[in-house]
């Protein structure tokens, strides 16, 4: 394993076998999966509902014994060295985790213990961590009675306060109002500057491109892309600008005018306005304006638009990420 | 040592929950009516003498004693709502061995169950019981045994299916052939031959016999010996199962 990376998986593999009717049915929740985490990161790994994020962060985090394959997590090999591995990470799952019946304090301080942690340093970093993320005014509240985003907090803090090198965070979002969410995507930026690895799982694509450095795009239990967000788009998606007009001759007109650059790759009339596919849209698009204005022509609306992961999902796998549309 | 420190931490975070909630008064209330509204019917069952209420405990509580050990079955009905919350997938992820995890559930469990007994035990006494202080011992650590692989097996169970409901239609299949079936509530010597032999392959049958072997003073017999060892079976089996069932639990 190369001195950057802090975890690397070989073909791992995890099959579950279901028995209905007596017949057994083998489903494959993961089917072989490579992965290359490095040092500092936030790693994404983007997918819908159901395409094997869990199973494979379960794996991860040795909760469940990979049925085939290798990983090495933190330097450690996840099949014999669980026990260390366990001192080293951190772990937020979806359901959270925090203990309901007992406050965020005696929550923190227990978990700080378990990682052997003294009691005197263990109520220090409870109370640090109740500092930074502003669980004051209810740390000493049944965490029974928190909302979603108080709650969410102490499952943060939970996860981080024996600081790990690398903090699994499964689906950290999912169920927050916008505003909430954006809260914890500047502490989990805040958390990773500071030095800890950051591997997340998350179906929405927003937290995918504004949190992660890189991503995996997992569908049916296989990786179908990895690369950094940019990347990625760039390998499928062309940038566009799209010019309005009023009538149809103007965009012919402006169609065969334009058709004579290089830097457009191609272009298409729909409706009443021109889409020109190009490699960078920003930089062009002034000079086409200066173009279309100096031969007089009337712009209604003009438009640039960007590849989009969902884009990027779509061209992988046929489906789209939103609301299940079908290419 | 870091084990033991570890299920001190848990153990001692179990028993604030579980005396944080009103119900495990509910739980103390329960043999205090089994004595007051059931015992009082066993009266004439001799014929025509009828029992004294000290001849009557000394039948009844011991059996009354090994179904409150049985009924250590629910204890994964406040277990599951632990999976659901995330809480344990927590501890799993943590260096903390699965053996202290599955310790201090049991060990938590087997307080509330230990309080019970006791005062059962004691109210009893105070009807007229009278037991040597060696009989009591020896039958409070079996029903200990009894009540830790109960809630061993419980977990096992809660484990598999992670949901109240499938742990109640299993918990409530075995609980009810196995205490009709185990002379608890009336001595099996009452029963038909068949019933006597289908009995016999009921493993707290020889709970039962052996506790009120023990309450009667005759602590050589054979059926104390056997009572004995089946629960040593039983709670050497069910610990490992429930350590590796939460080794293999999928969150």
């Amino acid at each position: 394993m190369s001195k950057n990376l802090i975890l690397q998986t070989k073909n791992l593999k995890k099959t579950f076998i279901t028995k209905k009717q007596k017949s057994k049915i083998i489903v494959e929740a993961v089917k072989g999966v490579n992965l290359e985490v490095f040092k500092g990161e936030i790693f994404g790994f983007l997918g819908p509902n159901g395409a094997g994020k869990t199973t494979t962060l379960n794996m991860l985090t040795t909760l469940t014994q990979p049925t085939e394959g290798d990983a090495k997590v933190v330097g450690l090999d996840l099949l014999k060295d669980a026990k260390q591995i366990r001192h080293h990470i951190g772990y937020v799952s979806q359901a959270g985790g925090s203990d309901v019946s007992a406050n965020a304090f005696e929550n923190l301080v227990m978990q700080a213990r378990l990682f052997g942690v003294s009691k005197v340093e263990a109520a220090n970093r409870a109370d640090e961590l109740i500092e930074r993320f502003q669980m004051k005014e209810f740390a000493l509240r049944l965490a029974s009675s928190y909302s979603g985003g108080q709650k969410r907090r102490l499952d943060l803090a939970l996860g981080i306060i024996h600081n790990p090198d690398i903090v699994f965070l499964d689906e950290p979002t999912t169920g927050l109002d916008p505003q909430s969410r954006a809260y914890f995507w500047d502490e989990i930026k805040k958390i990773n500057k500071e030095g800890m690895t950051i591997f997340l799982t998350t179906h929405y694509l927003e937290e995918a491109d504004q949190l992660c450095d890189r991503l995996s795009i997992i569908d049916h239990g296989e990786i179908v892309a990895t690369g950094t967000n940019d990347a990625l788009k760039k390998e499928i998606g062309r940038e566009s600008i799209i010019i309005g007009m009023e009538s149809i001759t103007d965009i012919q007109k402006a169609k065969d005018l334009l058709g004579k650059f290089a830097y457009v790759n191609d272009q298409y009339v729909d409706n009443l306005s021109l889409v020109l596919y190009l490699e960078e849209a920003e930089k062009h698009l002034f000079e086409i304006l200066q173009i279309l204005d100096k031969e007089n022509f009337t712009l209604q609306t003009i438009a640039l638009a960007k590849p989009s992961l969902d884009d990027v999902f779509l061209q992988k796998t046929g489906r789209s990420l939103r609301e299940g549309k079908e290419k | 040592m870091k084990n033991i420190q570890d299920i001190q931490i848990l153990f001692i975070r179990n028993l604030k929950k579980t005396f944080k909630s009103p119900w495990w008064m509910i739980g103390l209330a329960q043999p205090i009516l089994y004595l007051l509204l059931y015992m009082p019917l066993l009266k004439n069952i001799g014929g025509t003498a009828a029992l004294s209420i000290a001849q009557i405990a000394q039948i009844f509580v011991p059996g009354m004693l090994v179904i409150m050990g049985i009924s250590n079955l629910f204890a994964g009905f406040g277990f599951i709502p632990e999976i659901r919350t995330g809480y344990i997938a927590r501890l799993l992820v943590s260096p903390v061995s699965r053996t202290a995890i599955m310790a201090s559930l049991i060990l938590n469990q087997l307080v509330s169950f230990g309080m019970q007994a006791i005062v059962l035990t004691f109210i009893a006494f105070i009807l007229g019981l009278r037991v040597t202080f060696l009989g009591l011992a020896l039958t409070f650590i079996l029903i200990l045994l009894i009540g830790a692989s109960m809630s061993a097996l419980s977990y096992v169970i809660s484990i598999g299916t992670k949901n109240e409901t499938g742990l109640a239609t299993i918990v409530n299949t075995i609980y009810l052939p196995v205490m009709l079936l185990s002379g608890i509530l009336l001595p099996i010597s009452l029963a038909p031959d068949w019933l006597k032999k289908l009995a016999h392959i009921n493993p707290f049958y020889y709970a039962v016999e052996a506790t009120r072997s023990l309450f009667l003073g005759h602590y050589g017999d054979r059926v104390v010996l056997e009572g004995f060892a089946v629960m040593i079976v039983f709670i050497i089996l069910f610990s490992w199962i429930a350590v590796r069932s939460l080794k293999n639990m999928t969150t």
